[in-house]
């Protein structure tokens, strides 16, 4: 006990002194590595730990695993220093080496830790030799070839060893290198190079289980001069635009009118009916300006005001007559509004107007109506006059038999208005009403039609209790009649409609009919105005009928009221149907309305 | 008309079995050489048999690495688990030489015994894998697949050689592994081998069948790769 204290305190005394001096065993050494650069031998190598001071010596010992047998590194100095080189006769494949290094100096050694190592595992070949580059001229552009050779050292002809390779280039300025892998192969063909630079190369390889060698000595080639002829890239540009211009061509060829409209728009011929070219380039322009001429246009009157005025003139008389027209039947005041005045009504309500717009209030489109309404001459039998039986929706008053006046302002009988007015054919309406001037005859019908009118036939039938009837009728498009000229329309009067027959015919009825009596039942000395159609905006053409029969066609007999029993209809409830005869609008012979005055006012 | 049909199906089917030369039998497609259709050629078998090792190897190599990231951290303690491997026993050649001086019978030998030893470890090795929760699904099937690729492997290398032996390559000195072959992975201390140990004995060998199997082919077929 006391002695091991004393070798004890001996043994720390002279460490102490020793590390005073500047002495100590060595460190402890390191083992790097171990690489072996063809599977056949191998060389590990260690890093010293620190001599402490003295001069120390290195010494590797191995057992290989499961074996207790140590053996020492054979060789000390081919791999240099602080290396050991394991040759052919000392490696074994496929087995662990158990490998440690002791330092030893004067004052002690130091062991390092053990390593174990495959020599399978830790091969790392040489590099590759011979690298060559060469610029080869294609047509395509010149491309680098490179080329090389395995290291000497690996054996891969006996298949003993397995290298696969791996290039990189760089060209001159470039900060980075392009990696290519090889394969096995021993060539490479580096593309898409630069001209007129410098390119560097390098190479190196790898066993199937392994790491890589080192980067060869860079090997280096200049790129010629020489201009890309990209021509693959010019040809699709080519072959493109011409699609692009075949395209184009095709689509102005079948877009080939649309675009002679579009950039030469035609210039619009004369278009004036009636107008004759022929005679024009005959050249015979009395004749030609001759046909031009409108007989009686342009109208001198302004009907809106004639209106208007014949509004506030009518007034009482108008009253009158209504009153007359009530005391036919009591169907006749099924009006909303009792007053006389049109001001505050709808155009349904006026008693003037507006046959059409009631009538659209039936058929449901207002559109027309409107129309109609502008220009004021809705000198037509208010839709009142031609509405059915019972209360309808959108006819304000039902008015039943009760006929209304329009302003008509009547011109020189036998007047013809061209039919160029087409929709404005009502605008003629009150020049073709001149035509009925008081001396109109009875018989005298004037046909309103419209060129374009659908077949049927408006007739607003009046019953043979109507009295005075004078059927008006006009013929718009007879532009051959001859008109007898048209002087300035100094009278201008009203026309009733005093009814609608089922024919859907308005019966007219001139306001200054001096033979005008409301309850006669006589055909004669009545102004009708035959309808003859609604049109689809519509509009009431009347129709001339040359046939003049009153009396006796009346088939409504069983809806006239009246007084007078010998006539065959009654009169007075004329349930004014729609205008439109799918309304069951009844026919009463030529149905035409009794232009009577009953309106009430205006 | 059903009936008819039938008749008619009945009748066919004795005409075929009746007749003997419409009988079907199954034959190899090329048995008469480069007449008709592609016959792997030496080298393409090698080839196919190198890459299957290759593919091998890899996968046991990937196993094993699993294996010592997670359950051995320390590498100090890989030594103390070394076990022989069972395959120890037979003798390989361990350098280049000692392999090229072997006939190419007794390596072509030497391969076939090392396949079929690793026969039996490589089902037991799934197994367990299977059975511990300790890997994934991943790494049984890793596995599983090397197993499989073993006994393929075996059964490539046995076509190998029975080319050889038709070509007149090898001699028939090539015996036929035996029943008593096949080794149990037992260690010395008489304990099965671990996971681990199996997968570092197996990586060891594969790669060894890999090596042999290219100087084989560099031996007998050296005219590509060589």
């Amino acid at each position: 006990m006391r002695n091991s204290g004393a070798v004890l305190i001996l043994t720390f005394i002279a460490k102490l002194i020793l590390q005073a001096a500047g002495v100590s065993p060595p460190g402890k050494p390191r083992l790097t590595s171990c690489r072996s650069p063809e599977k056949e031998t191998f060389t590990c190598w260690w890093e010293p730990g620190g001599d402490g001071g003295l001069p120390t010596t290195y010494a590797l010992y191995y057992h290989l695993e499961n074996s207790e047998t140590v053996y020492e590194c054979p060789d000390y100095r081919t791999a240099g220093e602080n290396s050991c080189y394991f040759n052919k006769n000392d490696t074994s494949l496929w087995v662990n080496y158990n490998i440690t290094v002791v330092a030893s100096n004067a004052l002690g050694k130091n062991i390092s830790d053990p390593v174990e190592v495959d020599v399978v595992y830790i091969v790392q070949p040489n590099t590759p030799e011979n690298v060559t580059a060469v610029v080869v001229h294609d047509e395509q552009g010149p491309f680098v070839r490179v080329s090389w050779e395995k290291p000497r050292t690996a054996d891969t002809r006996s298949g003993w060893i397995t290298l696969i390779y791996q290039i990189r280039v760089k060209q001159e300025k470039d900060e980075k290198w392009e990696e290519y892998d090889a394969g096995m192969q021993k060539y490479y063909n580096v593309f898409s190079l630069h001209p007129d630079k410098e390119c560097m190369v390098q190479v190196r390889c790898k066993p199937d289980h392994g790491f890589w060698s080192e980067w060869t000595q860079t090997t280096y080639v200049k790129m010629p001069n020489y201009i890309p002829r990209e021509r693959s890239l010019w040809i699709l540009i080519t072959i493109f635009s011409i699609f692009i211009v075949l395209i184009l061509t095709w689509t102005l060829n079948v877009k080939r009118n649309s675009m002679k409209l579009c950039l030469l728009p035609p210039v619009p011929g004369p278009k004036i009916k009636g107008f004759d070219k022929q005679l024009l380039k005959s050249g015979k322009t009395e004749e030609i300006f001759n046909t031009l001429v409108i007989q009686g246009f342009p109208p001198t009157t302004d009907y809106e005001n004639l209106l208007v005025e014949y509004l506030e003139v009518y007034d009482n008389e108008e009253q009158e007559l209504v009153l007359d027209g009530k005391e036919l039947s009591e169907d006749f005041m099924k009006s909303k509004s009792s007053s006389d005045n049109d001001s505050g009504r709808g155009s349904c309500d006026s008693r003037t107007l507006l046959l059409e717009k009631c009538m659209d209030g039936r058929e449901g489109s207002g559109s027309d109506q409107h129309q109609y309404s502008q220009h004021g001459e809705t000198s037509w039998a208010s839709t009142e006059s031609s509405e059915s039986q019972g209360a309808e929706p959108g006819s304000p008053e039902s008015t039943d038999g009760r006929a209304k006046t329009w302003p008509v302002v009547f011109p020189q009988p036998h007047h013809h208005y061209p039919v160029g007015a087409v929709k404005p054919a009502y605008h003629n309406v009150p020049e073709i009403l001149n035509q009925l001037s008081p001396h109109a005859t009875p018989s005298n019908y004037h046909q309103l039609h419209h060129q374009d009118i659908p077949q049927q036939e408006l007739r607003f039938s009046k019953s043979a209790c109507r009295h005075s009837q004078s059927y008006n009728q006009f013929n718009l498009d007879s532009i051959d009649t001859p008109a007898p000229g048209v002087p300035p329309l100094p009278s201008l009067e009203y026309v009733e409609v005093q009814r609608v027959n089922p024919e859907n015919m308005l019966l007219l009825r001139p306001l200054s009919d001096p033979n005008r009596e409301p309850e006669r039942s006589d055909c004669t000395g009545e102004d009708y105005s035959k309808v003859k159609v609604v049109t689809s905006h519509n509009i009431l053409l009347l129709q001339r009928d040359t046939s003049h029969q009153c009396v006796d066609d009346y088939s409504q007999a069983d809806q006239c009221t009246t007084q007078q029993p010998p006539h065959p209809c009654k009169p007075a409830v004329h349930q004014w149907n729609s205008v439109m005869p799918q309304e069951g609008m009844r026919v009463m012979g030529n149905g035409y309305v009794d232009s009577t005055v009953l309106m009430p006012s205006f | 008309m059903s009936r008819s049909l039938k008749q008619v199906a009945v009748l066919l089917v004795a005409l075929l079995c009746l007749d003997p030369h419409s009988r079907v039998s199954s034959a190899p497609i090329c048995t008469h050489g480069p007449s008709g259709c592609h016959v792997p050629s030496l080298a393409d078998l090698f080839d196919r048999v190198i890459q299957h090792s290759a593919r091998m190897h890899s996968l046991s190599n990937d196993l094993h690495s699993e294996f010592e990231q997670y359950f051995l951290p320390s590498k100090n303690s890989i030594g103390k688990i070394y076990r022989k491997c069972h395959t120890s026993s037979i003798l390989t050649p361990n350098g280049k030489e000692n392999a090229q001086k072997l006939a190419r019978e007794e390596l072509t030998e030497v391969i076939l015994k090392l396949l079929m030893a690793w026969r039996d470890p490589l089902f037991q090795l799934h197994q367990s894998m299977a059975h511990q929760q300790d890997f994934n699904s991943f790494s049984s099937n890793k596995a599983l697949e090397m197993g499989d690729m073993a006994h393929e492997l075996r059964k490539g290398v046995e076509k190998v050689a029975e080319k050889m032996r038709v070509l007149g390559m090898l001699g028939n000195s090539v015996t036929g592994l035996s029943a008593a072959e096949t080794m149990l992975p037992i260690s010395d201390s008489g304990e099965a081998m671990s996971n681990y140990e199996l997968l570092y004995c197996f990586r060891r060998d594969s790669n060894k069948v890999q090596n042999y199997l290219k100087i084989l082919k560099c031996r007998i077929v050296p005219e590509h790769d060589c």
